[in-house]
């Protein structure tokens, strides 16, 4: 059964990105969908195939997605890429990161229609709150400090 | 993203006064070199 519950404060979830060159700047693309480009200094809005604006709806999965707790993307990170990622100290696992292949783990405000699960969130509209970069350099998040208009730390 | 089973799903309406996007803060105005007499 489902309940609905009116706010007016942001949630803030955890995420990862890929930071990826597009053309003439770097972007924050989403994680699991490749090539989705985060857009700087407006909203990103979710859209589904199937239910276009109306993401995220019930009974599917779209929608912007994002964990409740640090942990809990830091884990996603482990098993995408091996690197053990805990509060700025990582360590390497596993295979370490491709070079060149940058990626963001931070906080993610989100808003507008919200389906909240025991471990995380599909949300209508996203921006990024915090960014903390793995495998790149200082030039880097200060591109994307610039870009994003977020704070942003290096690894 | 394993966010949970979609059995423990609820809905949230988040309504913010304004947008959680930032905007880049104003340039600051050049303040007037006094000029000597």
């Amino acid at each position: 059964m489902s309940s609905s519950k009116y706010l007016i404060e942001p949630i803030v979830g955890w995420r990862l990105w890929h930071v990826r060159r597009h053309d003439d700047a770097y972007r924050l693309e989403s994680f699991t969908w490749h090539h989705v480009s985060w857009p700087a200094r407006t909203r990103f809005e979710a859209e589904c195939s199937t239910h276009g604006q109306a993401a995220p709806v019930q009974d599917h999965e779209c929608g912007i997605y994002a964990f409740r707790t640090r942990e809990l993307a830091e884990d996603l990170l482990r098993r995408y890429t091996g690197v053990r990622q805990h509060y700025g100290r990582p360590y390497q696992e596993l295979p370490p990161l491709r070079q060149g292949c940058p990626i963001a783990i931070g906080r993610v405000s989100l808003w507008g229609r919200i389906l909240a699960r025991e471990n995380g969130f599909r949300a209508q509209y996203a921006y990024p709150y915090e960014l903390f970069l793995i495998g790149g350099e200082d030039d880097l998040a200060h591109e994307l400090r610039r870009l994003y208009a977020v704070d942003v730390w290096p690894s | 993203m394993d966010i949970g089973a979609p059995e423990t799903e609820h809905e949230i309406e988040i309504a913010p006064l304004e947008e959680p996007v930032p905007v880049p803060a104003p340039a600051e105005q050049p303040v007037e070199e006094p000029v000597p007499a």
